[in-house]
C-alpha cells in the first residue's frame, strides 16, 4: 500500500425512490482507497455494499457527493468517459461469476484486452501466463458451463486483472463457492494483489475472507460504521 | 463501425455463437421466416404464372402484345376506322427483332340472324393458318373444324351462340354488319365449327370468320385492317417494340399501344387482382415477420444480465448494438436464404409439372371472357425473388432495430444485482 488513493469519496449518498417510499442506500461516505490495498467491505444485507461498490465502478451515480477516480470526478464523466474508465482502469469479479456463455474461457479472460485494442499475440501470450498462473492451463477451450463454479471464478479474476487496473472491485467472490475454492481464491487474489500491485476491494459476509484483509470497511444502514487497518 | 472497437472477427464470433446459443428457438425462427418467404413466393409465382400464360392466350386470341391501329379506333371500334395497306408496316415490324409473328384483323359489330332467332355478335376476321398455328380458339373447336384461308363465307361460333340460334355445323345464317359506308350490309354463312371457350361472353358473342370474308363484309379496301396485332417472344419488349414501331415511316398517322390499352378489361382485372394478392401477401408476411420480431426481442431482454457484465467490463453501447445487429442480419440472411432456396425450388418443380386444379373446379374458369386452362403452371422470376427476398431483408431489418436498440438500453447496476 502507499498514500496515493485510487479513490476519494466525500459526503457520497444515494437514494433510491421518491417520497415516503425512499430508500437511503449510502448517507454520506467519506473514504479514501489507496493503491496496493487490500480491502474487505463488510456490512449485514441492506447496509449499502454493492450500492457502494457500483457507485465506485461507475455503474451508478450517487444522489449526491463527490466522488473520485485518480483524481478524476466520475460524477461529471459521461456514459461513455465511464465506459472508457472502466475498459482502462477497473476490474469487475462478481459473485455470480458472470462469463460470456458463448466465449471460452480463454477468450473471456481476454475479452476486456480485445477491448482495449491490445494486439492478438501480445494478449494470447499474457493470459497463457496468467492461466498459469491461477492453475487453468488445459482449461483454455472450455466453455463456462464446461467449468466448475471455482474455475468459471478464477477465470473472471484473470479477466479483471489482465488489463492491470487501478482497482478491482469484487462483490462477494468466494460466495458460490465452497470454503476451501474460497481459501484457495483468496490465495490468487493476495498474489496478484502482492505480485502486481492491484488494489481490491471485496465485498463479503464471510469472516476468513475479512481476515485476510489488511484493511475492513464496515457499512451498517449506509453509512461508515467501522473502518480498521 | 466495427473497425477501431473490437477486432472484427471477435465481433463476428460473438453474433454468430450467441445465435446459436438456443438452437431450438434460432430454428423456429428461421423456419418462421423461410415459411413467409414460400408462402409470398409460391402465391406470386402461381399468380404470375396463371396471369401471364392469360395474357398469353388472350394476346394470342387478340390483337396481339403491340396493337398498331387508327388513332380513334380504340374509342369509337368501328370498321370504318382502319389502317390501309397494313402488308408494307407489317413487313417491317415482322423483321424487328423479338417478334414472333404479326396478324392482320378485321373487327367489327354485327347481328348474326337464323330462322330461330337473332343475337348481336362481335365478328373478328382472322388469318385462319396463322391463328391455327398460335391462337387457343381453333384449339377449343367441339364441332366441324377450324377456318380455312381463302375467303370463304364460313365462321366458327360459339356453342351458347349456335344454341340461341339454333344452328349447328353446316347450317347457314345471315350475317348483318354497317358497311364503312354506314350502309346496312347482310351476307350468307355457313358454321363450318363451333368451339366453348368456357366463357359466356366468348361462347355467346363472338364469330370468327376468314378476314377475306370480312373485308368483304365491311367494305374495306383489300390489305386494309382495324388492328395489325404484333405477338411478341417476351411481352415484356413490347414497350420497346412500341418505340421502334413508332419511328417506322409506314406507321406514321396510325396509334400503336400496348396489349393493356387494347383488353384494359383483362389488364384492369389482373391490377385488381394482384394488389388484392399484394395486401394480403404483406399482411402474412408481417404477421410471420412480426413473429421473427418478437423473438429477436425475447432474446434480446432475456440477456439483460450477460449485456449488462459486458457493459461493465467497458463495453459501449455502440459496440454492444453492433453485435446484436449482426445477430438479426446473420438471423435475417439465413431465413431469407433458407426462404427463397426452399421458395425457388417448389416453384420451379411445379413449374415443370404444372398444378391440376380440375378436381377443386370442375367447371370452366374464366377472367373477363378469357378462359383458364386447368392446368396452373407457376412462374418464377428472379424479379419476384429479389423483390419478396428484399422485402422481407427490409422489414425484419428494420423491426430488428428495435431489439438493437433495446439492448444496450440497460441500467448496468440494476441488472447486476
Amino acid at each position: 500500500m502507499n498514500d496515493k488513493h485510487v479513490v476519494r469519496m466525500m459526503g457520497v449518498t444515494k437514494d433510491y425512490g421518491e417520497g415516503t417510499g425512499i430508500v437511503h442506500a449510502l448517507r454520506g461516505i467519506d473514504l479514501e482507497l489507496h493503491a496496493g490495498d487490500f480491502i474487505t467491505l463488510a456490512g449485514p444485507s441492506g447496509s449499502g455494499k454493492s450500492t457502494l461498490l457500483n457507485i465506485i465502478g461507475g455503474l451508478d451515480r450517487p444522489t449526491a457527493g463527490r466522488i473520485e477516480f485518480e483524481d478524476r470526478d466520475i460524477g461529471k464523466m459521461t456514459g461513455s468517459e465511464l465506459s472508457r474508465l472502466r475498459k482502462e482502469r477497473i476490474g469487475f469479479i462478481f459473485q455470480a461469476y458472470n462469463l460470456i456463455p458463448v466465449l471460452t474461457a480463454f477468450e473471456n479472460a481476454e475479452y476486456v484486452l480485445m477491448l482495449k485494442g491490445v494486439p492478438s499475440t501480445e494478449r494470447k501470450a499474457k493470459i497463457a501466463g496468467l492461466f498459469g498462473e491461477v492453475g487453468l492451463e488445459g482449461m483454455e477451450d472450455r466453455f463456462p458451463r464446461e467449468l466448475s463454479g471455482g474455475q468459471q471464478q478464477r477465470v473472471a479474476i484473470v479477466r479483471a486483472i489482465a488489463s492491470k487496473p487501478a482497482l478491482v472491485l469484487a462483490d462477494e467472490p468466494t460466495a458460490n463457492v465452497d470454503s476451501k475454492t474460497g481459501g484457495a481464491l483468496m490465495d490468487m487474489m493476495a498474489h496478484i494483489n502482492k505480485e502486481h500491485g492491484v488494489t481490491f476491494l471485496f465485498s463479503t459476509h464471510d469472516p476468513k475472507v475479512m481476515e485476510r484483509a489488511r484493511r475492513r470497511i464496515t457499512l451498517k444502514d449506509g453509512m461508515v460504521e467501522g473502518d480498521t487497518r | 463501425m466495427i473497425r477501431g472497437i473490437l477486432p472484427e472477427a471477435t465481433l463476428v464470433r460473438l453474433a454468430w455463437r450467441s445465435i446459436w446459443r438456443n438452437r431450438r428457438r434460432t430454428l423456429i425462427t428461421l423456419s418462421s421466416m423461410a415459411f413467409g418467404l414460400v408462402l409470398a413466393i409460391f402465391m406470386i409465382c402461381f399468380q404470375e404464372g396463371t396471369f401471364g400464360r392469360m395474357v398469353d392466350e388472350a394476346v394470342r386470341m387478340q390483337a396481339g402484345h403491340v396493337t398498331v391501329m387508327h388513332p380513334r379506333y380504340l374509342t369509337a371500334p368501328s370498321a370504318d376506322l382502319f389502317v390501309g395497306n397494313a402488308g408494307a408496316l407489317r413487313a417491317r415490324i415482322e423483321r424487328l427483332g423479338g417478334v414472333e409473328r404479326t396478324k392482320e384483323l378485321v373487327m367489327g359489330q354485327g347481328l348474326a340472324k337464323s330462322a330461330v332467332g337473332a343475337s348481336g355478335i362481335a365478328v373478328t376476321g382472322v388469318e385462319p393458318s396463322g391463328e391455327l398455328a398460335e391462337s387457343p380458339l381453333p384449339r377449343h373447336i367441339l364441332k366441324g373444324r377450324y377456318l380455312s384461308d381463302g375467303g370463304r363465307a364460313e365462321a366458327v361460333i360459339g356453342m351458347e351462340l349456335a344454341r340461341r340460334l339454333g344452328i349447328g355445323v353446316g347450317s347457314k345464317f345471315v350475317v348483318a354488319v354497317n358497311n364503312i359506308n354506314g350502309e346496312l350490309d347482310e351476307e350468307l354463312c355457313r358454321v363450318c365449327g363451333i368451339f366453348s371457350m368456357g366463357s359466356e361472353e366468348m361462347d355467346g358473342y363472338l364469330i370468327q370468320v376468314p378476314i377475306g370474308f370480312a373485308r368483304r363484309l365491311y367494305g374495306l379496301p383489300p390489305g386494309s385492317v382495324t388492328c395489325l396485332g404484333v405477338v411478341l417472344r417476351n411481352a415484356d419488349d413490347r414497350f420497346d417494340v412500341i418505340g421502334r414501331i413508332s419511328a417506322m415511316p409506314e406507321a406514321r398517322g396510325a396509334a400503336i399501344y400496348p396489349w393493356e390499352r387494347v383488353i384494359p378489361e383483362v389488364s384492369g382485372l389482373i391490377g385488381i387482382k394482384r394488389a388484392s394478392a399484394r395486401v394480403l401477401l404483406f399482411f402474412l408476411m408481417f404477421l410471420v415477420l412480426f413473429t421473427v420480431f418478437n423473438t429477436l426481442l425475447m432474446s434480446v431482454l432475456e440477456r439483460g444480465r450477460e449485456f449488462g457484465v459486458m457493459l461493465a467490463l467497458g463495453t459501449t453501447a455502440a459496440r454492444l448494438r453492433a453485435q446484436v445487429f449482426l445477430e438479426v442480419l446473420f438471423l435475417n440472411l439465413l431465413g431469407c436464404l433458407a426462404g427463397l432456396l426452399l421458395g425457388s425450388a417448389i416453384v420451379l418443380f411445379l413449374q415443370s409439372k404444372g398444378i391440376d386444379i380440375s378436381k377443386i373446379y370442375s367447371s370452366e374458369v374464366s377472367i373477363s371472357g378469357f378462359a383458364f386452362d386447368k392446368t396452373l403452371y407457376p412462374r418464377l422470376t428472379g424479379a419476384v425473388l429479389g423483390w419478396v427476398g428484399g422485402l422481407a431483408f427490409s422489414v425484419t431489418l428494420v423491426l430488428g432495430l428495435i431489439p438493437v436498440w433495446r439492448s444496450a438500453k440497460i441500467r448496468v447496476a440494476e441488472v447486476l444485482r
